[in-house]
């Protein structure tokens, strides 16, 4: 039992600054440079008005304390308030304005990705599974918006800050001050450096391990009854002691880390005051010059100290462009993927759909060098119903796809009403051509919801009498909310056969001139419901255009026409009896697949004809 | 508080390393004070007896001080900070054992999602609330005594001034996050709708197609994204006050306390050294206020965690063996229901079933869907337990046999197949301590799982689940079946277990079990009655009782419900033969 899913972020560190990435970024950004220029300008402002502070303090000390005249102090009390104030609204609004540009930033990002993968073949999805998906969606849109309001702004305010100080220290006290400070500042920037390349590997590891406690946790709690039956508690529990173990050992590594990298900076800043202490102390005792005075060194003391956490800050800042690049490749490169082509220009817009098909020498194959269908002809006439049988990957389900246009065909045409399908803009083809597809998925909402989709031209009565044409009305009218009961997420609270009557209601109520059915084989549907199911089949069928993949022997029966395919070839058709009675592969197939069906009825059956 | 006293058994465990974590504290609080103080004493050299030789001694003091406190901050993470982890550890630990001895009624009654809810987001809740609440907590206390006294020691109308103003740092921190909670919460919770939406969107990708639903999920994702951005938004109004009050509160705290210490420098009352050493107390201070705030709301949050964790500890197992149990260690098979009665609230789902089953024999249970058929097949290997009557094997209650035993002798598929995200081959030898390879072969030759295995890659090593293949609903109900048949069990109960399973494959089976289930009792449900109707007992449930039983022709003479489904089925088939 050594499975459990890893972590989907294992990303590979990669660089911290990608030019090309950065580019294509930009144009996300600039419908906001106004609110991002209103941030910088606040932050400019926090980060000056931070230097008040110190400064005041010298000041005090210099001119008052020193000489006992308290005169003055009223004034700085005054200006230290202001600063303040000042301080906190700039701080405030430099917040609101860079979460704010983040926000909308990742609104439209969101939006982009969502409304891209709308328009994306099947063909993505088939390759893609949604975890990755929903990754970028949130995972990789919010380390880009980290990268943004956290990353590139806090940057630069920090190096103002840091450039503020020194220039201050300078220039305003004295430079050997100065250096002292600048000399301390690259022992906390390497230190904090090592300890976030650390911890990131740490970090990352207590993850990993962590979501390995809780999928096996998950498993084990789902999986209890299995667990218990089968005397396995002991083995269970020594494996998940195990992996506990194994995640401790990376949580108490990171206890590790910060005891060592704690005493480090605690060190450096009281290196940092001894030695101000010493250059400042030789400086006034043995007159270095007019700069050197108390409030001068106490006022040294402080801005190095606030030195310490933008540089700490900084250092911290490198991991997350190095995510935020690696989210942006990943998000670019899912932007980049080919949508669907295009409709043709000036497409056919049908009106009063008969319902012919026809399918004229098709050739498809989801690997063009690999075909599922070859050389596929046939005509289905407007209100007949067709199944099509054939044994596992004959090419039946992509039948019905390349039929809906999910995928386009290599060779041959396939025609509506004449038309060729590829002639109709796509969404005309699928509003013609209904689909019932082979798991019947529902989404969280309720059942009107999921009969009706968004589409509200769709009213509550058509909804009812859709539901009621197949046979669901029924069992929805028990629930205690009728049809405005709720369905939890992938329709949870409903057995298959009720999911499978949904998904006809559904397909019945935007009435297509055309049905396709896939229709399953589904297991565990009790009697009743079964025969629920084939009534409202049979019902679908009537008088319109049907083509149905069968899997019941009942349908088969009841259609007009069977096309029976093996290996992509259409190799007979006819009806049940006609086929039946020709001894082809038809024949060969019934026996192998369905005769058994009617084993049981055997006495029947004899006793019947 | 009453919630985290469950906590004190855990932490007792580490007793040493706290008082020794107690004392790195009590130690480095005491080098930390030592830098304030020098530098003081300095400045007050430097302005009224200059000495190159005192300030070499000044120096050297603060870089010992700095030295000593930095050896008692890597005493306390090496000490104290280290136990939160270990309590993490033990508590998740005590909580996986404790589940593991849960019954079914407790997991019906609790969602898993709840459950992990518990076990992850409040286990972290409590483990941070040990670590930053409790550690943290300690180190604070003891740096506002310290400095607190020595603050008032300098001048103590000026400590009054600045501890007027301080305790506003972690009021603030308390009342703002306490609506900050709140907000994020609504964030967090339109998060998941959004990722829900999208989710359902990706994977019913098909459909949304094949209805030309394409613009309008656009649509309603915008929406829900709309929301999502306008809830973040609120969050951020007011979260972006916390950083900018806080410094803005210090900030006021040392401008008072410059403008009076001045003042008071001024009267001579403190010198300017006493006054710097004020200062540098007063910065010491400003973390450990804004951390009391964080303590306070951590407590709250990990009390509340705490209980809802201890839900899931306090349940007592009702499924267990008891006093009464007696040492049996083989069952030979021979089931007996005793008039009884299972009940799910205040609805008996069954009520004064009895029947025999003959040891070695096949009995197949009958009814509709919902009649409570699992439901009496769970009570023999006491999955749950009669609520009146007595379940029989060999003429003891299950509930005096030991629970070890009886599931030993027991193989048990169900409706639903659980499989591991493992291989194949470790799904199928699940159940047993040492696996032999032929008696393995012979289980998959059984439950016909063999044929399938050519198909897939790795044959028996390959993976399923999460992470791996997924198999068809026939192949993971045989894969269960060859792990029950793999125990070798003198009881074996099919549950519907075969309804993926096509109906050729089917009878294959359940001629393979009949080799194999010689001498051994076999209960079995299913949809179809041509599935059962071989076997040597029927029992029809009807209404949560037992209606018929006898064979399939005694029964279907008798015209009860049985000849009805039967003749349903029969018309069913007929129909469609036409």
């Amino acid at each position: 039992m050594r499975a459990y899913f890893s972590s989907d972020q294992d990303e590979v560190l990669g660089k911290a600054y990608d030019g090309r990435l950065v580019r294509r970024l930009v144009p996300y950004i600039t419908p906001y440079w106004r609110f991002l220029l209103l941030a910088l300008a606040f932050l400019l402002g926090t980060s000056l008005l931070d230097l008040v502070g110190p400064w005041l303090t010298k000041v005090a000390i210099d001119r008052y304390m020193v000489k006992h005249d308290a005169s003055g102090l009223k004034v700085i009390l005054v200006l230290y308030l202001l600063a303040l104030i000042g301080g906190f609204a700039f701080r405030y609004l430099q917040n609101w304005y860079m979460v704010y540009v983040g926000q909308k930033v990742m609104y439209d990002l969101r939006n982009r990705i969502f409304a891209h993968l709308q328009r994306l073949p099947l063909r993505f999805f088939d390759t893609h599974p949604v975890g990755s998906l929903m990754t970028r969606l949130s995972n990789d849109v919010d380390a880009l918006n980290d990268l943004l309001t956290q990353g590139l702004v806090s940057m630069i305010g920090d190096a103002i800050t840091l450039l503020g100080i020194i220039i201050v220290m300078f220039f305003a006290l004295s430079w050997q001050l100065a250096l002292v400070g600048l000399a301390v500042m690259p022992i906390i920037a390497v230190a904090s450096r090592i300890f976030q390349i650390a911890m990131r590997v740490i970090f990352r590891n207590m993850r990993v391990r962590l979501s390995r406690v809780n999928a096996f946790l998950n498993e084990n709690i789902t999986g209890m009854v299995t667990v218990q039956l089968f005397n396995r508690e002991h083995t269970m529990f020594g494996e998940f002691d195990r992996l506990n173990q194994h995640y401790r050992a990376a949580a108490l590594q990171s206890v590790f880390a910060y005891s060592l990298f704690m005493p480090i900076v605690i060190f450096v800043g009281g290196l940092s005051a001894a030695l101000l202490l010493w250059v400042g102390g030789h400086g006034i005792i043995s007159h270095w010059g007019t700069a050197f005075t108390l409030g001068a060194l106490v006022a040294a003391m402080q801005y190095t100290d606030r030195a310490f956490q933008p540089i700490r800050d900084i250092a911290d800042k490198f991991n997350l462009l190095q995510s935020a690049m690696a989210a942006s490749e990943r998000i670019f490169g899912l932007l980049d993927q080919e949508p669907e082509p295009p409709d043709v220009e000036n497409p056919v817009r049908l009106q009063g759909v008969r319902g012919r098909i026809e399918f004229k020498r098709v050739t498809f194959g989801y690997d063009p060098d690999h075909p599922v269908l070859k050389d596929v002809s046939f005509v289905i006439n407007p209100g007949e119903s067709v199944a099509i049988v054939g044994a596992t990957g004959a090419g039946k389900t992509s039948l019905i796809s390349i039929l809906s246009r999910f995928y386009d065909i290599q060779s041959g045409q396939i025609l509506l009403d004449d038309v060729d399908i590829r002639d109709m803009p796509r969404a005309d083809v699928r509003r013609h051509i209904g689909a019932v597809l082979q798991d019947s998925v529902l989404f969280s909402g309720t059942i009107t919801s999921n009969i009706r989709l968004h589409n509200t031209d769709i009213t509550d009565e058509q909804v009812r009498r859709a539901a009621v044409f197949v046979n669901a009305d029924n069992f929805i009218q028990r629930l205690p909310d009728g049809y405005d009961h709720v369905v939890r997420e992938r329709g949870a609270n409903f057995s298959a056969g009720q999911r499978q009557l949904i998904a006809f209601a559904r397909a019945i109520a935007f009435d297509p001139e055309v049905l396709l059915v896939l229709d399953e084989a589904t297991s565990s549907v009790d009697t009743e419901t079964e025969a629920l199911i084939q009534e409202a089949l049979e019902r679908l069928m009537q008088g319109r255009t049907s083509i149905i993949i069968a899997h019941r022997l009942f349908t088969i029966r009841h259609v007009d026409r069977i096309l029976v395919l093996h290996r992509g070839r259409l190799v007979e058709q006819g009806n049940h009896d006609e086929l039946l009675a020709a001894e082809g592969y038809y024949h060969r197939l019934y026996q192998l697949q369905y005769q058994e069906q009617e084993q049981p009825a055997g006495t029947a059956l004899e006793s019947g004809r | 508080m009453q919630h985290l006293k469950y906590l004190f058994p855990y932490a007792g465990k580490y007793k040493v390393r706290i008082i020794l974590g107690l004392l790195s504290i009590l130690s480095g609080t005491a080098f930390s004070v030592v830098q304030p103080y020098v530098l003081g004493r300095a400045i007050d050299m430097l302005q009224h007896g200059p000495s190159l030789s005192l300030l070499t001694w000044y120096v050297a003091l603060i870089i010992g001080a700095a030295i000593g406190q930095a050896i008692f901050a890597f005493a306390q993470r090496s000490t104290v900070s280290r136990v939160s982890r270990f309590i993490e550890y033990d508590l998740r630990s005590a909580a996986f054992r404790h589940l593991q001895t849960l019954d079914q009624r407790f997991y019906g009654e609790m969602h898993t999602g709840d459950l992990m809810a518990r076990l992850t987001n409040d286990m972290n809740a409590v483990r941070q609330f040990v670590q930053m609440g409790a550690v943290n907590f300690m180190s604070t206390l003891v740096m506002l005594v310290v400095v607190a006294i020595l603050m008032a020691l300098i001048n103590w109308q000026l400590a009054l001034v600045a501890f007027a103003v301080l305790p506003f740092v972690s009021i603030t921190m308390v009342v703002v996050s306490r609506t900050l909670q709140k907000r994020f919460r609504a964030v967090q919770d339109q998060f998941g709708h959004m990722s829900t939406q999208a989710q359902e969107n990706f994977s019913g990708i098909r459909v949304v197609k094949a209805f030309v639903q394409e613009d309008r999920e656009i649509e309603a994702f915008r929406r829900a994204n709309d929301e999502y951005v306008g809830r973040n938004l609120s969050y951020v109004r007011l979260s972006g006050i916390l950083w900018p009050l806080m410094f803005f509160v210090v900030g006021i705290a040392m401008a008072l306390v410059l403008f009076i210490g001045g003042t008071k420098v001024a009267d001579h009352v403190i010198s300017v050294g006493q006054f710097v050493q004020f200062n540098a107390y007063l910065l010491m201070l400003t973390w450990p206020m804004i951390s009391l705030g964080y303590t306070i709301n951590m407590y709250q949050q990990g009390a509340a965690s705490m209980a809802r964790i201890m839900e899931v500890m306090q349940r007592q197992p009702q499924i267990r063996d008891t006093g009464r149990t007696l040492p049996i260690s083989e069952v030979e098979g021979e089931i007996e229901f005793r008039n009884v009665g299972v009940r799910y609230g205040d609805t008996w789902v069954l009520r004064g079933v009895s029947f025999k089953v003959p040891r070695g024999s096949t009995t197949a249970i009958v009814g509709m869907t919902g009649v409570g058929k699992s439901t009496l097949m769970g009570l023999v290997p006491r999955v749950l337990e009669a609520d009146e009557g007595e379940v029989l094997i060999d003429g003891v209650d299950v509930r005096r046999i030991p629970l070890d035993t009886l599931r030993r002798s027991v193989g048990h598929v169900p409706q639903e197949t659980f499989l591991f995200s493992a291989t194949l081959r470790e799904n199928a030898v699940f159940g047993v301590e040492e696996p032999d390879e032929r008696h393995l072969e012979k289980s998959l030759r059984v439950s016909q799982l063999a044929k399938d295995l050519e198909q897939l890659r790795d044959g028996l090593e390959t993976v399923v689940g999460e992470r791996g293949v997924s198999l068809s609903g026939g192949q993971k109900q045989r894969t269960a079946l060859a792990r029950a048949v793999m125990r070798d069990p003198t009881i074996l109960i099919l549950d519907d277990s075969m309804s993926s399973v096509d109906t050729q494959t089917q009878s294959q089976i359940l001629s393979g079990l009949r080799g194999i289930m010689e001498n051994r009792t076999t209960l079995i449900t299913a949809m179809r009655i041509s599935t059962i109707k071989d076997a040597d007992q029927i029992v029809v449930l009807e209404n949560g009782t037992v209606s018929e039983v006898g064979s399939h022709t005694q029964l279907l003479t008798g015209g009860g419900l049985y000849a009805r489904m039967y003749r349903r089925e029969l018309l069913r088939q007929e129909l469609e033969v036409d």
